[in-house]
């Protein structure tokens, strides 16, 4: 190892260490409570050794896998229009004109509310009686809807939850990577005939992939973490419609007193960010252009 | 000196004596307290219109002993997460915490509280005018005694661990106004209350009874109000499934007809929005907590104040009303249990509940209940007295493992009957394994 990069590591090293401390070790311990059956409210030395019992029921009961499910539907409905309403705001609000930045500071609002807060929020919205969105329907002659009582509309109320708070990420995202743009590109295209459409699927938005790469990961893992919005919306009702992983898992250790159960849960939830994760890096490759260079 | 004039003598000191007696008992409540004067009782609460009114009151205990308190107010569905983590820890924040009646069994079995008889026969902490049997005797047996028969229900071996402070047991609440409109009588049985829901909605426009729905915790107390007075048990005697029995099923059935022909959204109502709902005139019927009462007249939040009238939880094969609602206890590893204790205590005593319950808490004592200021204030009241001799103390089982049953087994069955996925005989049969699973994992059924 030759000094710079000696030298290169020792100011990287701190970082490093805090890292791998705060993220390994949190990720060791939980899967090693996955071994173990200890109930909250109990001290560490009654918890009792149950070896790979906690990840077979994770891995075979078959409420786990329906919560999986109903996360992944979340997730990829949610995302998708987050990623193309975010994108699509970004683009009409891209101009550089007076007023602008007021609209822009406007638009990221909802990402600042406390998840509760949200969830709260949009409860008193869909309420059946007094909500103002059944309000909103009445005067177009729609009739009310018990957004909260019936399942595929309670599923559709928290997806439309979750788009309206993290849009603005999306949106803010793909605004700071529309500014790293280069224009003479966009002036060069244009000049040779190409309209908005082709500037913005075949140059813009292709020169700001490692951006949408990033924003994408980022969204999903939040997505599989949702947990607070559920919660308050509808705690995993009516039945089990809304019931994601995360919720299922809040429910195993809380109220199931089952620690090392939900542990073995989330590890699952884990690997399956992760590897989506992965794929998603795989796919757009962020670096590819400055291996490239190299 | 003469017999007679010793006698005499003996005589007047001895009225002397108890003359000063008061002010010697006095003295001794100031006693009381003086060791745990400057000292702060830290205290988990949850947001609920009980707790509200208590801490209008708490100013008066600290400027009576000098004893200051601190309120930790929390959503009550994080209550029970706080207080396993605070209670778990070698020396935890809480001095004393808000449980709700569901915990105590496993509150107990955890060893994270203090039982309390040894404080209350402690000379220098009991207060001699508590008069512990003034408390409602099915609220104290209720949240307060473990160790009895079933666990949880008075018997040999009960002891005490908490004692009740709003605790609440259900009442039928209607709309005088809209029942003399159309000439409804406030039903006393179950047939009579099947009889005009779909009636009454016609008629009014409006939902006929107001009711919880969401899934989990909140469908399946709905489920028990009717459960109960319709003769049904979750378990039976030997702790197997009985839930999915007649009773359970017709229970299921009638909670889904309220659900049709109350107000919209009731899958998904807690607490909150069946309370609003009936507050709010958008449904002629309540039949749910004593909270009520404490709401109905206050202009803030309710649209009909002098509308409502009050009646038995109706009968159905027999009268038996909800025993629940919230105790205070000491955990076991509080820093200051014996200023506690003089909180809990003062709290609970026949002074302090009236005040509490003139500023909107629910009374806990059966003085209270007859005393003629709070008659005035709450003529309502009357009806409450007569409630409290219908309280079932085994409304549900109030053991460790009743939360996962309540809210993972039995709440999805019933939300699942309630937007109709299935039926109630479906969602009830097919929820007996896991419960059933749940009671061996439990010990209670033989693995």
């Amino acid at each position: 190892m030759n000094s710079n990069t000696r030298t290169a590591w020792l100011f990287v090293a701190p970082a490093t260490i805090i890292m791998v401390v705060a993220c390994l070790y949190p990720v060791i311990s939980a899967v090693r409570l996955g071994f173990f059956e200890w109930s909250m409210g109990t001290p560490w030395s009654e918890a009792r050794w149950s070896g790979w019992t906690s990840f077979q029921i994770a891995f075979t009961e078959p409420s786990v896998w329906r919560s999986l499910w109903t996360t992944l539907k979340f997730a990829a409905v949610s995302v998708s229009a987050e990623m193309v309403l975010g994108i699509a705001l970004a683009l009409a609000l891209e101009a550089n004109i007076r007023g602008m930045a007021f609209f822009r500071s406007l638009f990221i609002l909802p990402m600042m509310v406390a998840p509760i807060a949200v969830g709260l929020t949009w409860r008193y919205l869909y309420d059946a009686q007094f909500g103002l969105i059944n309000a909103v329907l009445g005067v177009f002659g729609v009739a009310a809807q018990a957004w909260l009582a019936e399942e595929s509309l309670a599923f559709a109320a928290i997806i439309i939850a979750d788009i309206w708070q993290w849009t603005p990420f999306v949106f803010i995202m793909v605004v700071a990577g529309l500014s790293n743009v280069d224009a003479s590109v966009i002036e060069a295209a244009r000049i040779d005939g190409a309209r908005w459409w082709t500037t913005t699927m075949r140059i813009k938005l292709p020169m700001i992939a490692d951006v949408l790469a990033i924003t994408l990961v980022m969204r999903l893992i939040d997505a599989f973490r949702v947990l607070e919005v559920i919660y308050v919306l509808t705690f995993g009702g009516p039945g089990e419609s809304t019931e994601v992983l995360s919720l299922h898992i809040y429910k195993t250790a809380f109220i199931g007193q089952k620690l090392g159960a939900a542990s073995a849960i989330s590890v699952l939830l884990l690997a399956v960010v992760m590897a989506l994760t992965w794929l998603a890096l795989r796919l757009s490759n962020p670096l590819k252009d400055s291996e490239g260079d190299r | 000196m003469k017999r007679r004039e010793l006698i005499k003598a003996g005589g007047i000191a001895g009225i002397l004596a108890a003359a000063q007696f008061p002010l010697i008992r006095g003295a001794w409540a100031q006693d009381r307290y003086a060791k745990y004067r400057g000292q702060t009782v830290v205290m988990n609460v949850p947001a609920h219109p009980h707790y509200d009114a208590m801490a209008k009151i708490l100013p008066e205990f600290t400027a009576q002993t000098g004893i200051k308190v601190e309120l930790d107010k929390i959503a009550m569905g994080r209550m029970k997460d706080k207080q396993l983590l605070e209670m778990s820890k070698p020396q935890g924040d809480y001095d004393a915490v808000c449980y709700i009646v569901m915990w105590k069994g496993e509150y107990v079995k955890k060893n994270l509280v203090v039982e309390l008889e040894p404080y209350f026969k402690n000379a220098a902490l009991a207060d001699p005018n508590y008069d512990i049997k003034d408390i409602v005797t099915g609220y104290l047996e209720n949240l307060g005694l473990v160790g009895g028969k079933k666990g949880y229900l008075p018997g040999p071996g009960a002891k005490l661990y908490g004692l009740p402070y709003g605790a609440e047991t259900s009442v039928l609440a209607y709309r005088k106004d809209i029942f003399d409109k159309h000439g409804f009588k406030p039903p006393q049985n179950y047939d009579d209350l099947q009889k005009i829901l779909a009636p009454l909605k016609a008629k009014e426009g409006i939902g006929a009874l107001t009711s919880r729905g969401q899934a989990g915790h909140q469908c399946v107390h709905a489920w028990l109000l009717h459960l109960n007075p319709l003769g049904g048990e979750v378990f039976d005697d030997h702790w197997n499934a009985s839930f999915n029995k007649k009773p359970g099923i017709d229970a299921l059935k009638l909670l889904k007809e309220i659900s049709d022909t109350g107000p919209a959204g009731i899958p998904g109502y807690g607490q909150g929005e069946m309370i609003n709902a009936f507050l709010q005139g958008q449904a002629a019927m309540y039949l749910d907590s004593i909270l009520i009462m404490g709401q109905v007249n206050d202009p803030a939040k309710s649209k009909i104040a002098g509308k409502v009238g009050y009646a038995l939880h109706p009968k159905g094969v027999r009268y038996a009303s909800q025993s629940g609602g919230l105790g205070l206890a000491i955990p076991k590893n509080a820093k200051n249990k014996d200023a506690a204790f003089l909180l809990l205590q003062w709290l609970t005593s026949k002074s302090a509940d009236l005040k509490v319950t003139k500023v909107g808490g629910n009374a806990t004592r059966m003085s209270t209940l007859g005393d003629p200021d709070i008659l005035k204030q709450y003529p309502d009241f009357a009806i409450l007295k007569e409630q409290l001799k219908y309280v079932e103390p085994d409304w549900r089982p109030i053991i460790a493992e009743w939360d996962e049953i309540n809210i993972q087994a039995l709440g999805i069955a019933v939300s699942e009957a309630l937007t109709g996925k299935k039926s109630p005989e479906e969602a009830l049969n097919g929820m007996v394994p896991k419960v059933t699973d749940i009671m061996k994992r439990g010990g209670y059924l033989k693995a």
